[in-house]
C-alpha cells in the first residue's frame, strides 16, 4: 500500500461512502437525511473522477462529475424545500413520526 | 382498410378512456357523451371488421428478443367475439346515462368500462399468446376495478379481491402456457401451436391442455373456480351485464375453442372438458333454483350456460358452443340490462319484496320475457337453436349419461327461469314499491337486444361459413341457415329436449302439489344454498393469499433507516459472491 494520489482518493471515497450509508442508518431528521446523502453523493463524483484518471480519461471523468453536481444540487434543493414544507404542515422533522404506514 | 379497423377497435376505446378521466367529473355531459361516442365507434368499426376476416395477421410488429412479434389476427373466432364485446359494451354504456346518473366519481367508471372494452377485443384478435396474456389481465383488472367501483361498501371491495384472485390463477397457467410454448417452439404465435403441436411432446401438450382448461374454469366461473361470479354481482347492473355476462367470462369458452384442434387428441381431455361444463351447468342451475337475489340469480345462469358451451367444445361442437357463446351474450345482456331497469327502479335486488311490477313496467316486462324464453331455450328466440346444436353435438361426440344431465339441466333452466319472471313481474305486489319503468337510455339499450334475441340465429349460417373460412385447424363445416335450422328441428333430440324444458315450466305452475318432492330434497335445497361447499374452498384460497400479503407486509416497514439496511445487506451479498468468483 503505497500513498499514491490514486490510494488516497479511494480511501476517501471509501470512507465518505461509509459516512453517508452511516447517516442514513442512524438518523431519523429529515435535514439530516439530506446531508448524509449529499456526502454519499459527494463519495460518487469523487470516485468518478477517479475512475477517469485511471483509465487515462479526466476530462470524461470531470464532465460527469459535473453532470451529478447539477443533478445533486437539484435533489438538494427539492429535499430542503419538501422539509420546510414537512416542518410547516406536520410540526415534525422525524421520519418515524412521519411515515403513515400501518406496522 | 382492415388494418385501420382492427386498430380503432381496440384504440378508440382506449382513446376514449383517457379522454373521459381527463374531462373529469365536473363536465358531466361532456363525459358521457365521449363515452357513448368512443362506444359506439368501436362497435362500428368491429362490425366493418366482420365483412373482411381473414386468417393471416394483418398487423405485426417485431418486439425484438423473448418478446416475439405483437400480432393481430382478424380471424372469424377474433372479430365475432370483437363484435361482442363492443357492441354489448357501447349498449352497456348507453344503459349507464341513466343508471349510473348521479353517482359520484363516475369518470373512474366510464374509464374503467372503456378500458376493458379496449382491452377484451385486444383479447381476442392478439396471435400471440404472450400478448394473449397480457390483455387477459387487463380484462382481470377492469373487472376487479369495476366490482369494487363502489369502494366504500365492505361486500364489493371482498367480491373484487375475491374475483381478482381466483381469475390469477387462471392468469398464472395462462402464462406457463406461453412460456412452455416459448421455450420449446420458439414463438408465441397461436397459429404455430396450433400447427406444431403434433410434434410438441405428449407430456408437454397433455400439461398445456389441462392447464388451459383450469385456466379457462376460472376466467370462466366454472367448476370449480365458480364462487366468485356471484360475488362479483356487487358491481353497477350494467358491469355485470358487460364483463360477467356477456364477453369477459367468454374468454375461457374462447380460449378452449381457440385451442381445441391442439388439445382434442390429449387422451381424456375432451372428457374432462364435458365434465366440467356438466358439473358448473347442473350445480348452477340448482342454486340458480333457490337464489332470491335478482342479479345472484342471472349469475348462476351465467355459470350454467357457460357450463353449456364449454361442454359443447368438449363433444367437439366447437361452432355449436360459439353459437350459444352468441346468444347467450345477447340474452344474457337483455337479461341484465332488464333487472338493472327493476332494480334501478324498486332500489332492491330481493325477488322476495318485489312481485306484481309487471304493469308498473310493461317495456321492461317483455324484454325480460324475451331474453328469459331465450334463456329457457323455447323456440324461435336464439337460445332455442344453440341450445339445440349444444345438446345434439352432445350427443354425437360425448357419452349419453352426460347428454342425460345436461338435459336435465335445460329442464331446470326453464324452471328457475320461470320463478324469477313470476317473483318480479307477477303475483301480488309483495312490498309498498314505487316502480317505473324505464328511462329513454334505457330504453335505447334494451330494445336492439330484445331484438337481437329474436332473430340473431338467422346469422347462423354466414357466422359458420366465416369460421369455416378463417380458422383453417378447426375443420368447421360450412352450412346456410336453413340447413342448420332443418337439422335442428328434424333432430329427435330436439323434441326430448323440447320436452323436458315444458316439464319444467309446468312444474312451477303445479308447485303446490310438489310440497312433498320439495322436502324430499331439502338437503339438496340446504346444499344448493351452501353452494355446495364451494365457496369454502375458493374463500380459502382468498383468505391465504390476503394472509401471505399480509405477512409478507411487516417487510415494508416505510422506515428510511431498514430500506438502506436492506440495501446495504444485499450490496454485501452481491460482493460476496462475486468474491467467491461464482
Amino acid at each position: 500500500m503505497t500513498f499514491s494520489a490514486a490510494n488516497v482518493v479511494a480511501v476517501g471515497v471509501l470512507g465518505l461512502l461509509g459516512v453517508g450509508f452511516y447517516g442514513l442508518l442512524a438518523t431519523r431528521n429529515l435535514i439530516k437525511v439530506v446531508v448524509a446523502l449529499q456526502i454519499l453523493v459527494k463519495s460518487a463524483i469523487l470516485g468518478l473522477i477517479l475512475a477517469g484518471y485511471l483509465r487515462g480519461q479526466v476530462v470524461l471523468g470531470a464532465s460527469l462529475a459535473i453532470t451529478v453536481i447539477v443533478a445533486d444540487t437539484i435533489v438538494a434543493v427539492i429535499g430542503l424545500a419538501l422539509a420546510v414544507q414537512v416542518r410547516r404542515k406536520f410540526g415534525t422533522l422525524d421520519l418515524r413520526s412521519l411515515s403513515t404506514l400501518r406496522r | 382498410m382492415v388494418p385501420v379497423f382492427v386498430l380503432l377497435t381496440i384504440g378508440l376505446p382506449w382513446l376514449g378512456a383517457l379522454l373521459v378521466w381527463w374531462v373529469g367529473n365536473n363536465h358531466p355531459r361532456l363525459q358521457v357523451s365521449a363515452a357513448v361516442f368512443f362506444s359506439v365507434t368501436a362497435g362500428i368499426a368491429s362490425l366493418a371488421l366482420l365483412f373482411d376476416t381473414s386468417s393471416k395477421a394483418i398487423i405485426s410488429v417485431p418486439l425484438g428478443g423473448v418478446f416475439g412479434d405483437f400480432t393481430l389476427i382478424p380471424d372469424g373466432l377474433g372479430v365475432f367475439l370483437a363484435a361482442i364485446a363492443t357492441v354489448i359494451g357501447s349498449l352497456a354504456v348507453i344503459f349507464s346515462i341513466d343508471y349510473m346518473r348521479g353517482e359520484a366519481q363516475l369518470g373512474r367508471y366510464y374509464a374503467l368500462v372503456l378500458f376493458f372494452i379496449g382491452g377484451m377485443a385486444g383479447l381476442v384478435l392478439s396471435g400471440s399468446l404472450l400478448f394473449v396474456f397480457v390483455f387477459w389481465e387487463i380484462t382481470a383488472l377492469c373487472s376487479y376495478a369495476l366490482i369494487s367501483f363502489h369502494n366504500d361498501d365492505p361486500k364489493a371491495v371482498a367480491g373484487g379481491i375475491k374475483a381478482l384472485i381466483i381469475t390469477q390463477v387462471g392468469g398464472i397457467g395462462l402464462l406457463a402456457g406461453a412460456l412452455l410454448a416459448y421455450t420449446t417452439l420458439g414463438t408465441y404465435e397461436i397459429s404455430a401451436v396450433l400447427e406444431k403441436s403434433t410434434t410438441l411432446p405428449p407430456a408437454l401438450l397433455s400439461f398445456l391442455a389441462f392447464g388451459f382448461l383450469a385456466a379457462a374454469a376460472a376466467k370462466s366461473a366454472q367448476f370449480p373456480f365458480h364462487t366468485w361470479l356471484p360475488d362479483a354481482m356487487e358491481a353497477p347492473t350494467p358491469v355485470s351485464a358487460l364483463i360477467h355476462a356477456a364477453t369477459m367470462v367468454n374468454a375461457g369458452v374462447y380460449l378452449l375453442a381457440r385451442f381445441y384442434p391442439a388439445f382434442a387428441p390429449v387422451p381424456g381431455w375432451k372428457l374432462a372438458v364435458m365434465i366440467v361444463g356438466a358439473t358448473s351447468a347442473i350445480l348452477a342451475a340448482m342454486m340458480a333454483l333457490v337464489a332470491y337475489d335478482l342479479k345472484r340469480l342471472l349469475a348462476y345462469s351465467t355459470i350454467s350456460q357457460l357450463g353449456y358451451m364449454v361442454y359443447a367444445i368438449g363433444a367437439g361442437g366447437v361452432f355449436a358452443s360459439q353459437f350459444h357463446l352468441l346468444s347467450h351474450a345477447i340474452f344474457k345482456a337483455l337479461l341484465f340490462l332488464a333487472a338493472g331497469s327493476v332494480i334501478h327502479a324498486v332500489g332492491t335486488r330481493d325477488m322476495r319484496q318485489m312481485g306484481g311490477l309487471g304493469p308498473k313496467m310493461p317495456l321492461v316486462r317483455a324484454t325480460f320475457i324475451i331474453g328469459g324464453l331465450a334463456l329457457a331455450g323455447l323456440p324461435i328466440l336464439n337460445g332455442f337453436w344453440s341450445k339445440e346444436l349444444v345438446l345434439e353435438s352432445g350427443l354425437t361426440g360425448g357419452p349419453l349419461w352426460l347428454y342425460l344431465i345436461m338435459v336435465l339441466g335445460a329442464g331446470l333452466t326453464a324452471l328457475y327461469t320461470f320463478r324469477g319472471v313470476w317473483l318480479v313481474f307477477y303475483g301480488k305486489p309483495r312490498s309498498t314499491l314505487h316502480a317505473h319503468d324505464a328511462q329513454p337510455a334505457m330504453r335505447i339499450a334494451l330494445v336492439p337486444l330484445a331484438a337481437g334475441a329474436l332473430i340473431s340465429w338467422l346469422a347462423a349460417g354466414p357466422f359458420s361459413q366465416m369460421l369455416a373460412a378463417t380458422l383453417p385447424f378447426h375443420k368447421i363445416e360450412a352450412s346456410s341457415t336453413l340447413h342448420i335450422a332443418e337439422q335442428v328441428v328434424s333432430e329427435p333430440s330436439t323434441l326430448v329436449a323440447l320436452l323436458v324444458i315444458a316439464l319444467g315450466l309446468s312444474v312451477w305452475w303445479q308447485r303446490q302439489h310438489l310440497t312433498g318432492l320439495v322436502t324430499t330434497f331439502k338437503g339438496v335445497q340446504n346444499a344448493a344454498i351452501q353452494n355446495f361447499g364451494f365457496e369454502t374452498i375458493n374463500n380459502s384460497i382468498t383468505r391465504a393469499v390476503k394472509n401471505t400479503g399480509e405477512a409478507l407486509r411487516t417487510t415494508q416497514t416505510g422506515l428510511l433507516s431498514w430500506n438502506v439496511l436492506g440495501i446495504l445487506a444485499g450490496l454485501a451479498i452481491i460482493l460476496i459472491i462475486l468474491a467467491w468468483g461464482v
